[in-house]
């Protein structure tokens, strides 16, 4: 509704009044439970609400480059598949789906496969599904596909997520091949996707097995800042990123029970990494400076 | 399709089996129902016929076979002890039960189906466990709490059998947690506590089965029996949140390492015995199961989703206020005063 405008200009303080209205209201029916969430849990309402970080992030933080979003089908089933790294914390997933949202000329939300262990983590667990992550599972990733769900997958898993600062930008190996398999027996295309700066962002420099054990995580990384300095350590460093879209590969030329031949399955697999191999490495070149 | 025929229900005396025995009762495909329990139905089903016999005990091999059923409905799993059944009984009733009328089974001449009312407990619930199970990811997660593992090997009983048996079509129905208007388990008097304690940092996806939706698929699944497991599950999940903000209850959350001891003293507390410890697990992880089996092979259309049986569970207990709960009945409230 717009406001009444008077002359001596109150009309922009009843501007802020309706505003601090809206969010009550909206903070209100939240409370009683009046919102959507959908079978997976994804709550776009939220994902909304801190979508604003991401695009600090996006835009200041890390002055994302992005080509080829294009690329992404602006509808219908598709498979991203991408390079990991982070550490800490998915970024770069987070990144690639502000990337889609921002540029892409049919913006829409992307989901993503998220590393199990996540979703045995307090806050991060719930945090994680209501921005559109599920557990990494096939049953999940065909679901999704056959709902025409865009989803990001990364099949070097906590092998890419985790490995130490001196192995950036170095491809590691794509677990069984899966998500060939439910590309094939779903009949998607895939996106193969290689984020640059997203290994800046969190140097892994070391292990503590001690803290690891202590507190059930899998690993517990050391970086310049963590845990050196507490939750501050957790702030990522501001690397300059750069994500690249490549063609989308079309694998519905494949006959049904395609999905069975191994040989061809570990073929697409590892000619996807090598793409998005030779995409890091162009990558890396164009960016140039990793901060400045 | 064939008319039913002849119906025998075990466990006639536990709610479900009532409410199966009076929606078949309505059926004209189904000619005669006779129940069988330990105890006389607590509700009168009209022309059902009652005896009283033991799955525990062989006996149930001389009775069953004389009863000339068509179908044989197990409705005598239980999830919770109650007053005639102790929780160290649980395991004696859903494992040796189950065996016995299996053997009694194999006694009985021209029998058609053979439905089991089972429990999607047996998926287990985990942080890597996908969003919804389809019926061949039993036993994919190990099964971690006596529950399960009860269910886990009544269910090997009950392969076992129908391979045996490929002339008779054996049907197991997982079914998930209900919760329903006029019902009474655990997770309700969960539900309704007057403070709700959750697990801090977690919010699982739950599926509420409607008590109209269990009853008719259990119905449905009786008439138009199909092979192998059947998820009995609603469409979507809802969070745990979600439900307790739309049922208007105030929750205070519990550290991680509080809320095992918590959550087990809690669940032996509103009586749910040998599930507490699956109570604990399903209220950090959460658990889906797809209902396409449901839907399309028994062709049961269900009624309510998750989220319309939250809202209707929220409507029909509105009366319910924080500061001043009015018990229903089994509440631990009632059980102090008395």
């Amino acid at each position: 509704m717009s406001n009444q405008g008077r002359p001596d200009g109150s009309g922009l303080e009843l501007e802020w009044v309706e505003t601090v209205q809206e969010t009550m209201e909206r903070v209100m029916r939240r409370v009683a439970g009046e919102y959507h969430e959908d079978e997976y849990g994804f709550d776009e309402e939220f994902a909304e609400a801190v979508f604003p970080i991401w695009e600090f992030l996006y835009k200041r933080w890390w002055r994302v480059q992005v080509e080829g979003v294009s690329n992404v089908p602006g509808h219908g089933r598709a498979l991203l598949v991408a390079n990991h790294s982070g550490t800490i914390f998915p970024f770069d997933a987070v990144m690639m789906g502000t990337a889609i949202q921002k540029e892409h000329p049919l913006p829409r939300w992307t989901r993503a496969l998220v590393l199990n262990w996540a979703f045995d983590l307090p806050f991060v667990s719930y945090f994680m599904r209501r921005i559109g992550g599920v557990s990494s599972t096939p049953a999940n990733l065909g679901r999704l596909l056959g709902q025409d769900e865009p989803v990001m997958v990364f099949p070097e898993g906590a092998k890419g997520f985790g490995k130490p600062f001196a192995e950036r930008y170095r491809v590691q190996r794509f677990g069984r091949g899966g998500f060939v398999e439910v590309a094939l027996e779903t009949g998607s295309p895939i996106v193969p996707v290689a984020v640059v700066g997203a290994e800046e962002i969190y140097p892994k420099l070391g292990e503590s097995g001690v803290l690891a054990r202590l507190s059930g995580a899998p690993y517990v990384p050391i970086t310049p800042l963590f845990p050196m300095l507490g939750p501050l350590g957790l702030l990522p460093l501001p690397s300059r990123w750069r994500i690249e879209f490549l063609e989308p590969i079309d694998l519905s030329g494949y006959g049904p029970g395609a999905s069975e031949d191994r040989s061809l399955v570990f073929d697409l697999s590892e000619q996807i990494r090598e793409m998005v191999q030779e995409a890091l490495y162009r990558g890396l070149v164009k960016r140039g400076s990793a901060f400045l | 399709m064939s008319p039913t025929g002849r119906v025998v229900i075990v466990g006639v005396s536990t709610h479900w089996g009532s409410e199966l025995a009076r929606t078949l009762a309505r059926d004209p495909g189904v000619t005669e129902i006779v129940g069988i329990d330990t105890a006389p139905p607590k509700v009168d089903l009209g022309e059902t016929e009652f005896v009283e016999a033991d799955i525990r005990n062989p006996v149930i091999s001389r009775i069953l076979p004389g009863l000339k059923p068509d179908v044989v409905v197990h409705c005598g799993i239980v999830l919770y002890p109650d007053e005639e059944r102790p929780s160290r009984a649980l395991h004696d009733i859903n494992v040796i039960g189950t065996l016995q009328l299996l053997a009694a089974c194999e006694k009985v001449d021209g029998l058609r189906a053979l439905v089991v009312r089972g429990s999607a407990a047996i998926y287990g619930s985990a942080p890597g466990a996908p969003a919804f199970f389809t019926e061949d990811m039993a036993r994919r997660l190990p099964l971690v709490t006596r529950f399960q593992r009860d269910v886990g090997e009544l269910e090997g009983y009950f392969d076992n059998f129908a391979r045996r048996h490929p002339q008779i079509t054996c049907c197991m129905l997982r079914f998930q947690t209900e919760v329903g208007p006029g019902l009474d388990n655990p997770f309700i008097r969960y539900l309704t506590l007057p403070v709700v304690p959750t697990q801090l940092g977690f919010d699982p996806r739950l599926q509420l089965l409607h008590s109209i939706d269990a009853t008719g698929a259990l119905a449905a699944a009786t008439v138009n029996p199909v092979r192998g497991p059947v998820n009995v599950a609603p469409d979507g999940a809802i969070s745990l949140s979600r439900l307790l903000r739309l049922s208007g209850r105030m929750t205070v959350g519990m550290p991680p390492i509080v809320a095992k001891t918590l959550f087990r003293r809690i669940g032996s507390m509103l009586g749910s015995g040998g599930m507490s410890e699956d109570g604990l697990f399903l209220l950090r992880y959460g658990r889906g199961c797809d209902n396409r089996r449901l839907r399309e092979e028994v062709g049961y259309e269900l009624a309510f989703d998750s989220e319309g049986t939250a809202r209707d569970f929220a409507a029909k207990r509105h009366g319910m206020s924080v500061l001043f709960p009015s018990p229903h009945p089994g509440s631990p409230v009632r059980s102090l005063g008395r």
